[in-house]
């Protein structure tokens, strides 16, 4: 049984394990604005690039990530696969939206529009739509078992979507004509420094991630606790040890 | 408080048979305090059983439950040894159900709804089968014509004559008496009576408690998420078995 | 009883279901017409955007009459509780999708079949006359090429419509079982079906302008590919779609 009581306050190796993720929050964001050197054709504005994709790639994880764990709820039923599943596609949202923020902001100084048919960007627009259709199904169902196991279905059904959005987009743009800087800074030669940037700051990235899953996976345990014990107060009061009534 | 249990499965049936229900702390409920709060229940092969409660008791859910319509939140469920959850399609193949809402659809004619319930169960070795239960339910002139045409009570006597050619051991009957004229409900009395002969084991939920008296081997109430045998009225032995039944009657 | 047999059986009741209260065809045919009439007037009078813009009408015509017809196929069985006597029966959950499935595809492969013509009429595409201007039919005699690019683009239209029906029909029992409202089902399925959307339109763009086979065939991967993982997926996962 979940104790619930004892998961409301974070505990104390939570706690340092965020305050770690913050420091290196802090020094990605240096090495990216301050450290690491300007683009040869974009300047400074190829900085935006480290938080715009490093966050792209953890919000397509965490999406992933949404359809396996409740794949697992329809094949083993265990409540915490159903909190796992939420927990991340709260976070493939959330990322996915800091994405098309970042894409925005890259895109209007570089290529003075605030939009462009970049395969990543469509892709990650689309994966928005999905998860907000994920979200409204599971706020429609009330009866938690069903929820999990309805918003599951349609947690992979948008999951096995992306590799086709992702073609479609991309040979959208390959197969006529297109813009030639990619705002995925493929169509950027990185030198070293630049690619170890990036990285690190996926890393980082990954490391809130998975900080949000923790304390998120957390408190849905206290939810589905809290669910529990209300659904089977009533049935408390049945006497024990009644006989089976035989007709 | 709960009535007298004998102890023991019902009289006429062979020892080790599995009941043809079998319900052990069953809990349910759609949010709010469960409807179902803990049932325990066997019911014998060969009885028909009549549920008794008021509106909103929980019959209609207890028997979605068995139709595998629902899930229990707790406990479980067995119809002939069959899991309702695990087993899902074992009991649907064991299991007929007559439900409030008529069930047939409204663009095809009575004997077309037939014939696909025939065919989806798997049935249709006997050609002459369909037409034998739209005469025994009286719906043979309007056989032909589209269900959207028929009146509550022929949608009625329809999904009576599903139910008998369904040739299920068990009968789930929600209200079958409702929108029916008095000999429409003769007619489910007989029907009854005759899976009774047939050794189908009926579970009915009605309101109406004189009718259950009159057919049922045992009436129990439903109320506030128990049960408890009201009433186990005498009944001659169903004609196929050679069963003596117990002798209690009242409420 | 095999499930082929029980597969035939609902395609059978939801064809006739359909014969006899025509609700999807006339709901999607009228609403398809008005669809390709105005976004002939939203492309305005240049013939060549009209031109080029005939296969992209056609198929997002073809969507919404998806997703219309794929609603009334499920509001036709929630009436009367029927779907609810259907699933109370021993009949596998894959097997009533696939019924369905197979009903849905039917009749929007033959609204697409008669909307091309349309289309091509109503935006001066010469659906034809793309392959008679294709260059290099091969070695082959070039009688053959014309005929093969309009029967691709037939092929086009069925793998193009099988898709929006996978989603569609899928998705339609999930917010019929819910209860949920009809607006729901666009927002569930087209950010699923984009790249059935464009790939058809891709593909039916090269074969009508130009006959170009080869970048045809590329789309058209695309195409079968989704629809074979999604029969897999739905056909898997639709028992979860319509259990209580």
């Amino acid at each position: 049984m979940i104790d619930a009581a004892a998961r409301l306050r974070r505990p104390p190796w939570l706690r340092i394990y965020l305050g770690i993720t913050l420091l290196l929050f802090l020094a990605a964001a240096a090495f990216g604005l301050l450290f690491s050197p300007r683009d040869v054709t974009q300047g400074d504005l190829i900085r935006i690039m480290y938080a715009h994709v490093s966050v792209a790639w953890i919000s397509f994880v965490a999406v992933g990530l949404t359809a396996v764990f409740g794949a697992l709820y329809l094949w083993r039923g265990k409540r915490r696969d159903d909190v796992l599943a939420v927990a991340s596609g709260e976070m493939g949202l959330f990322f996915a939206s800091l994405t098309i923020i970042g894409g925005m902001t890259y895109s209007r100084p570089t290529l003075n529009t605030f939009w462009t048919w970049d395969a990543k960007l469509t892709l990650t627009a689309i994966m928005v739509a999905l998860m907000v259709g994920y979200f409204i199904v599971r706020g429609l169902i009330d009866d938690p078992v069903r929820r999990g196991r309805v918003s599951a279905v349609v947690a992979i059904v948008a999951a096995a979507s992306l590799p086709f959005n992702y073609l479609a987009a991309e040979w959208f743009r390959t197969l006529h004509p297109a813009k030639s800087v990619a705002l995925d800074g493929s169509g950027v030669t990185m030198d070293g420094t630049m690619l170890a940037v990036l990285l690190f700051n996926t890393f980082v990235a990954g490391l809130i991630y998975l900080g949000f899953m923790l304390d998120r996976v957390r408190l849905g345990h206290v939810e589905a606790a809290l669910e529990e014990e209300r659904s089977l107060a009533a049935t408390r009061q049945a006497p024990m040890g009644k006989e089976v009534v035989r007709v | 408080m709960t009535g007298s249990a004998p102890v023991g499965a019902g009289a006429g049936t062979p020892v080790g048979a599995p009941p043809a229900v079998e319900l052990r702390g069953l809990v349910h409920g759609y949010g709010g305090p469960p409807v179902l709060a803990g049932i325990d229940l066997d019911v014998a092969v060969g009885r028909v059983v009549a549920l008794h409660g008021p509106n909103g008791a929980g019959k209609t859910t207890l028997l979605r439950l068995l139709a595998t319509r629902l899930r229990p939140v707790r406990g479980h469920a067995r119809v002939l040894g069959h899991d309702v959850v695990r087993q899902a399609h074992d009991v649907r193949t064991r299991v007929a159900t007559l439900a409030v809402y008529g069930g047939a659809y409204g663009a095809l004619s009575g004997r077309e709804n037939l014939r696909l319930g025939v065919a989806l169960r798997g049935g249709g070795e006997d050609p002459e089968a369909v037409d034998r239960a739209l005469e025994r339910v009286g719906l043979n002139a309007a056989a032909d014509h589209l269900v959207r045409a028929y009146s509550s009570g022929m949608r009625k006597r329809l999904a009576l004559a599903r139910l008998t050619l369904a040739n299920a051991p068990v009968w789930l009957l929600d209200e079958p008496y409702a929108a029916l004229d008095e000999q429409g409900q003769e007619l489910v009395d007989a029907l009854i009576a005759a899976a009774r002969d047939d050794g189908r084991t009926v579970l009915v939920a009605s309101h109406d408690l004189p009718r259950s008296l009159a057919t049922a081997d045992a009436v129990i109430e439903i109320a506030g998420g128990h049960l408890r045998v009201m009433a186990r009225p005498t009944r001659p032995p169903a004609a196929t078995t050679s069963a003596s039944t117990d002798g209690e009657s009242g409420a | 009883m095999n499930d082929l047999h029980a597969v035939l059986w609902i395609a059978r009741k939801d064809l006739l279901q359909e014969a006899r209260s025509k609700a999807v065809t006339v709901a999607t045919v009228f609403f398809s017409a008005v669809t390709l009439g105005v976004l002939a007037f939203a492309f305005g009078e240049n013939p060549l955007l009209m031109r080029e813009g005939a296969m992209g009408a056609l198929w997002v015509a073809l969507a919404f009459a998806g997703v219309i017809s794929a609603a009334q196929s499920w509001q036709a069985d929630l009436e009367d509780g029927a779907l609810e006597a259907l699933l109370a029966w021993p009949v596998p959950r894959a097997a009533v999708y696939l019924g369905k499935l197979l009903a849905n595809w039917g009749l929007m492969t033959a609204l697409g079949f008669v909307l091309l013509p349309l289309a091509g009429g109503l935006y001066g595409a010469d659906i034809g006359g793309g392959a008679a201007t294709s260059a290099g039919a091969g070695g082959g005699g070039g009688e053959t090429a014309p005929a093969l690019v309009v029967a691709v683009l037939l092929g086009t239209i069925a793998a193009g419509t099988l898709g929006f029906a996978l989603i569609a029909v899928f998705y339609a029992g999930l917010t019929a079982n819910l209860r949920a409202r009809e607006s729901l089902l666009p927002v569930l399925m087209f950010p699923v079906v984009v790249p059935i959307l464009l790939a058809a339109v891709r593909a039916s763009n090269a074969l009508v302008g130009s006959g170009d086979l080869d970048l045809a065939w590329a789309w058209l991967r695309l195409l079968v590919g989704f629809d074979l993982v999604y029969a897999v997926v739905c056909l898997v996962l639709f028992r979860f779609v319509v259990e209580a």
